[in-house]
């Protein structure tokens, strides 16, 4: 796999910080994944914030901190919760990455002609949503751009967009400042893993007609 | 002191005496390092608690060749900041019944920590040289600014360079790590 569009740097380094919300670390993490290049780039930011905690003001433990932790120890490791295996939804597609495969899934519904969206539900999604986003081939996007931020992963197929094309592991940030019409390759569907945050704002008369319907 | 071989010791054959150097060297820095985050003591303490109780349990899954000590330590210590984030949140949520949709509140860890993917031992041996290459001013200029979340303001302050520049300087600092990388 050539990738060929990558995430920001900065993201890169807040999932490496631990300060993205869980949807948009869910997809640098798959991108990252893939991705030996931006892997390499989170494990230089992983090592300079050991430095940082090595430089770190210490600031004393408890007086029996020490000692609490050993009589912990001592007991048994407690056996992890069962994880609930039991998904009620299958995912809209069965050949899904690794860290997708463990993740919960809602129900898929059509979003547009052509358009399918999948929910990934998530513990904590007050900020942005992660979805699955399916798209028949040849589909072409409404115009848009964002109030929040999009970051895009293409899973399968291709869409393109005045960016470039984007293809399987190729990564796409848009945010308010970003305004395009993304259209999916013509030979296969798409697959999309997406973080949202905020919302489209659809252009053209059909798009405000319209917008009240699809339901991103 | 050579905490890779003390953790070594720890995987090897539970040399708790190593491992209580350990405790004593990075359980009060992991808790300064949350505190000055931002977080409360009592919260950072359990924090550091837990990454050294992680560090116990793990330290066989520690590769020096693959990270520093330091580094894998923070890691441990970051994944379960975002665990407890995410528990905070969900009691929150519980508390208000009316946000708690049946479906949420059955939601087990979706996310199986997207972090904890391995990192080869080619890559690391660039990582490093990448990271010796990179200036200190550029290397200071990202820790504080991503790990620290220091304000411009202060960056500036520190670095003593106006503070219309400081993103400017951030942005080349990432730049350069980058390009390192792909050298």
């Amino acid at each position: 796999m050539t990738i060929n569009h990558h995430p920001p740097e900065d993201l890169l380094a807040d999932f490496a910080a631990g300060r993205l919300d869980d949807a948009d670390r869910l997809v640098i993490g798959v991108h990252a994944a893939q991705c030996p290049r931006c892997r390499r780039f989170i494990a230089a930011i992983e090592q300079l914030a050991g430095a940082a905690l090595e430089q770190a003001n210490p600031v004393s433990m408890a007086d029996n901190a020490f000692a609490t932790l050993m009589a912990r120890i001592d007991e048994p490791a407690a056996s992890p919760p069962a994880t609930a295996s039991s998904r009620s939804v299958q995912p809209l597609d069965d050949d899904l990455p690794e860290i997708l495969r463990s993740c919960r899934f809602g129900k898929s519904r059509r979003v547009a002609p052509g358009v399918k969206l999948q929910p990934i539900i998530l513990p904590d999604t007050d900020k942005s949503r992660a979805f699955l986003l399916w798209s028949a081939p040849g589909t072409r996007m409404l115009e848009h751009t964002h109030t929040g931020t999009e970051l895009t992963l293409v899973l399968k197929g291709s869409f393109s967009h005045e960016g470039g094309e984007y293809r399987p592991g190729d990564f796409d940030f848009g945010d308010g400042d970003v305004d395009h019409q993304p259209i999916v390759g013509s030979d296969m569907p798409c697959l999309c893993l997406v973080a949202m945050s905020g919302d489209l704002k659809l252009h053209g008369w059909l798009g405000r007609l319209i917008s009240p319907f699809v339901r991103l | 002191m050579e905490w890779a071989e003390l953790i070594g010791r720890v995987a090897a054959h539970g040399d708790r005496d190593a491992f209580k150097l350990l405790f004593e060297h990075f359980a009060p820095r992991v808790k300064g390092f949350l505190v000055k985050s931002g977080m409360n003591a009592d919260a950072a303490e359990e924090i550091a608690q837990n990454t050294l109780l992680t560090v116990w349990r793990k330290a066989a899954q520690f590769d020096p060749a693959s990270a520093g000590a330091a580094g894998w330590i923070f890691t441990i210590a970051r994944n379960l900041r975002i665990d407890s984030a995410r528990q905070a949140a969900r009691q929150a949520k519980a508390l208000d019944k009316a946000a708690v949709s049946a479906e949420r509140d059955e939601a087990p860890e979706a996310v199986d920590s997207p972090e904890t993917m391995m990192t080869r031992r080619d890559d690391v041996s660039r990582v490093a040289a990448a990271l010796q290459r990179l200036s200190e001013e550029q290397s200071t200029v990202i820790r504080m600014s991503f790990i620290e979340e220091q304000p411009h303001g202060e960056i500036a302050e520190r670095l003593g360079i106006p503070l219309g520049t400081v993103k400017s300087r951030i942005r080349l600092a990432m730049a350069r790590l980058k390009d390192l990388l792909d050298d």
